[in-house]
Order: C-alpha cells, then structure tokens, then sequence
C-alpha cells in the first residue's frame, strides 16, 4: 500500500527549527558520501 | 610546455581548466575552446523555469574570468578532430569562431592534450514537433529556455484564474530513451507549489508523462533508499510524494510526436495514444554532437574517436543486461586509440544503459538513457585533469586518478518547491552511481547505509546552498579549490 505524508510529517517537513539540524546532517552526510571518495571497479574485480 | 585543450565550458569543461590552471605552472598553456560565452549553472534553471531566479542569477561571463586567471579563451565551436594531425601539424581540433569579427572563421588549435567536455546535443529534432517554445511544449535544459517556459507558464496561469474549463500540464521526457528525468521531477514539484501560490492549483491538472519504467527510475534502475531509518523503494517515495501533491502519472511512455496542446506517444504495451495539454515540458533525447575524426592522410577514423559519444576505456561489448557488471564502466575516461584524448562530464559513451532495456512489441525502444548529472561530471572533469597534470610531471601517460560511476556516489538534491520557509527539496543520495548487483545485492545493488532520502525544507537550503557555493567555486574565488565537486 502507498504511504502517504501525514500532517504531523509535514509539519515536521516544514519546521525550521527542526530543519536547520536536518540541513547541518543532510549538508555532512552529503559531504561523506560525496567527497569520501571513488575509484576505479576492475582492480577488485580481479582480485 | 604543454599545452591542454578543453572543448567545452559547462561543468566538465570548467572544472578540468580551473583544477589544471590552477596545478599547472604558467608555462604550460590552457585553452578553453566553447561557443558559449558565459558558464551556467544547469541545476538552478528550474527555478529560472518558475521566475524565481533570473538567468543573471545563475550565469556569468567566461572571457573576463579566464582572462583574469591566465586561461586562453576561444568563442567557437569544434567542427572536426584530426588527433594525428597533418604534415605539418602536431595534433588539432578544427574550430569554428561563433562570435564577434571572425565569426564563421574556422583555425586549427594544436594540443598535446585534449579534452572532450562538449557535454549532450540537446536533441529535439529527434521527436517531431518537439522545439522549445512551439506547439505549448517548452523546455528548461538552458537558461534561457527556462526564462521562456516561465513567461508561459505565467500566462497559463493568467489563464486559469478567469478560464471556466480546467487547464492541463503535462510535464516529462519528450523521447521515448530520453534521459534527465530528475530535472523533469524538480520542475513538475516547482510548477506545483506556483500554482497553488498563485491560488489556481485546482484550476490545473498535472500530470507526469515518463519513459520509466516505474516512477523514481531517474534512469539509474531505481534504488531501495533508507528514508526515516527504514528501506524503501524510491518508485514508493516518488508516488508518495505524487499523491500528497496530486499529480497524476504515465509510464513507459515512449513521445513521439507533439503537436499543439497534444502529445504523442507510444507505451510498451505498443498502444499508440495521445495527451491533451496546455502546457508542456518535455526533456529532448540528448544525442553527440555528431563531429568526425580525419587521421594523418586525411582518412575518416570517427569510429576510433566516437560512437555518438566519445569511446573511452568503457566495456563497449554487447551483451545481455544479466551479464552487465560495473566493470564495463570507465575508470579514467581516456581515448583508447588516442591516449591524450579524454572525455569526462557527459561527453562519453556509456558502455550501456544503467536502467533495464524495454522494447514495446513494435519494436520501439522504451527506457531512460543514463543520467550525467552535475556531481559526477565535476568528478570525472578533476580526475581527468588530476591525471593530466600527473602526466606532464612525470614526462609520460601517468593514470593514477580513477573514478567509475560504479565506484562513486551522488547527491541528487531535488527541489520540491522554492522559498525560504516554504521551499522543500527531496535529498537523495546514492551510491554507486550505477548498482553493482554483485557487491550489493541484496539491497539492489547500492549501498543503503549510503543512499538514503530525505523530504523537507532542509533540502531546499541545501539545494540553495550548493547554488552559491558551486557559483562561487566556478568563479575561481579565493579558496575555491576546497569545495568539493
């Protein structure tokens, strides 16, 4: 079944103080996962 | 003294100058060859498409920048590649000025290394009647078809607060293996949360008209993202976010044709049908720029340098999509015939699709291509030119830098609706890039600990913070270099 955003989530959604922390954790899980590197995928492959 | 060639200035081309202008002592030269004058930034045109940023906020003029910075600028466009050279050449790129006294002038630029950053052609002419700006269909690929799909849609909703009949939008992919559904997604949310600013959101109808296969497919196969802690699909997120704005979908939608306020398409059931709309927004197919390749003798060698995109060190053997693995992507995005020749950014073939093929029982091919977004091309762009830069230093081919797609991640902020306090986004990050079914496989082939979802007012700062911070980055402002691509 399809979940539905309820009202208590979009008041959570839109809630700026609650949002300034979420845009602190979304911004260092981006930076993490983003700048935390790359590489190539055959080496591995490989080995 | 070497001397690096960048074709083109979008986010690939920009971001390999800068990072090698910036490692490179000043005897070596780079020169950027683009037909564009100014550097955009592509992910902020859904805002220009809803006139909530003008295309001055979200551009800004090449030539000062690198004249400034010691980059040797040229206005022109690549007509062919001569990657031996001639008699009396080292290799060239033959370009052609587009602007000013020697417009239409076409001059051999050497290089001892090139690279291939010319991004997609954006391809309307491969669906008929698909042009920007004809028929009610518009498009926000540029910024300044963004500027105009806005004056539209400000029309329609003139419209709309007098018109007794409700109106309709139908926002989507305008072929049926077009790609870029993200952008598609954001301007759809955006054109929503107007409507209802504008108090006409029940005087208008929206629907989403994808080639996906299933919704929240964005070309990548969809992934099972971790959102509020659990796992869920992100086709369950999209229609989640679909209901709670009403807006209507059709998938697997292959357009073919678009006439006035109606498009058509065929699905991959074969049925041909037809959409009425008032407005549309339509992603073209994006193609290569179709440029061809002369060796030493004058000899026709495109097929070493193209196939439609540039070839790089890609797996490019057909086989079936059970045995596509991450391996065939590339690693360092290096001609294999031609090693000084690199094609970062969205300027390469992709060895495959990363979405399923789909064939409707016409024989019509129905599915997303590859997505190229932004973070990826900064990346590639940096490693290529990090490997450039090895490569002069050491006085041979130096290939240290590597970066697959199926070996890194991305953050795919999605605006949700713009505003300070009433903006929204949708975060999604996934990695990798393409799903490596074999290491993951039992969480379709990505790595939830490191592609999750997020909705909210958070998402839209993010996005809004990246604009500046990507902006200020790509004008070379002190300390530019540390933020990440």
């Amino acid at each position: 079944m399809t979940q539905i955003i309820t009202k208590k989530q979009k008041r959570w959604m839109q809630n700026p103080f609650i949002q300034f922390f979420k845009f602190i954790y979304l911004n260092i899980k981006i930076l993490i996962i983003v700048a935390g590197g790359h590489g190539g995928t055959r080496d591995k492959a490989d080995s | 003294m070497a001397k690096i060639v960048v074709l083109g200035a979008g986010i690939a081309g920009h971001t390999a100058a800068s990072e090698l202008r910036r490692q490179l002592s000043k005897k070596h030269k780079v020169v950027v060859v683009s037909p564009n004058r100014n550097y955009q930034w592509v992910p902020s045109n859904i805002w220009v498409g809803i006139g909530k940023m003008k295309p001055k906020d979200i551009i800004f003029p090449l030539e000062p920048l690198y004249k400034r910075k010691g980059i040797e600028y040229v206005q022109a466009k690549a007509v062919s590649f001569h990657p031996e050279g001639d008699d009396t050449t080292q290799p060239y790129v033959n370009v052609e000025y587009v602007f000013g006294e020697r417009k239409g002038e076409q001059e051999k630029v050497t290089y001892d290394y090139l690279i291939n950053a010319t991004g997609p052609k954006l391809a309307f002419d491969m669906t008929e009647g698909l042009k920007p700006g004809t028929n009610n269909a518009y498009s926000v690929c540029t910024y300044d078809h963004a500027q105009h799909a806005s004056e539209a849609l400000h029309a329609l909703i003139e419209k709309a607060k007098t018109s007794e009949k409700k109106l309709k939008i139908v926002i989507g992919t305008g072929h049926p293996k077009a790609t870029c559904q993200g952008a598609a997604f954001e301007y759809i949310l955006n054109v929503e949360q107007e409507l209802r600013h504008y108090g006409v959101r029940d005087k208008i109808d929206l629907k989403w008209l994808s080639n996906e296969p299933a919704l929240g497919d964005f070309g990548m196969d969809g992934m099972v993202l971790s959102y509020n802690g659990k796992p869920m699909k992100s086709s369950e997120m999209v229609e989640m976010i679909f209901r709670d704005r009403g807006i209507d979908w059709v998938l697997e939608a292959g357009v073919n044709k678009v006439e006035e306020g109606l498009v058509h398409y065929e699905n991959l059931k074969g049925e041909y049908k037809t959409e009425p709309f008032d407005f549309a927004m339509l992603i073209p197919a994006f193609s290569g720029h179709g440029f061809k390749a002369f060796d030493v003798d004058g000899n026709d060698v495109t097929p070493k340098l193209f196939k439609g995109f540039m070839v790089v060190d890609a797996d490019y053997t057909s086989k079936p999509y059970e045995e596509w693995t991450v391996q065939d992507w590339p690693e360092t995005y290096q001609n294999p015939s031609y090693p000084n020749i690199f094609a970062p950014g969205i300027a390469f073939a992709p060895p495959h699709s990363i979405s399923k093929p789909r064939k409707s029982p016409n024989g019509t091919e129905i599915f997303p291509s590859p997505p190229r977004t932004g973070m990826p091309s900064g990346i590639t762009a940096k490693l290529v030119a990090d490997n450039i830069i090895d490569s002069i230093k050491a006085g041979h081919i130096s290939l240290q830098h590597k970066g697959s797609l199926g070996n890194m991640g991305a953050a795919c902020i999605a605006s949700a609706g713009y505003g300070l306090m009433k903006g929204s986004g949708v975060s999604i990050t996934t990695f990798p890039i393409v799903p490596d079914y074999k290491k993951y496989g039992e969480t379709g082939g990505r790595n939830v600990k490191k592609t999750f979802g997020d909705i909210g007012l958070a998402g839209h700062w993010v996005k809004l913070a990246l604009h500046y911070a990507f902006i200020y980055k790509a004008k070379m402002k002190p300390f530019w270099w540390l933020i990440p691509e």
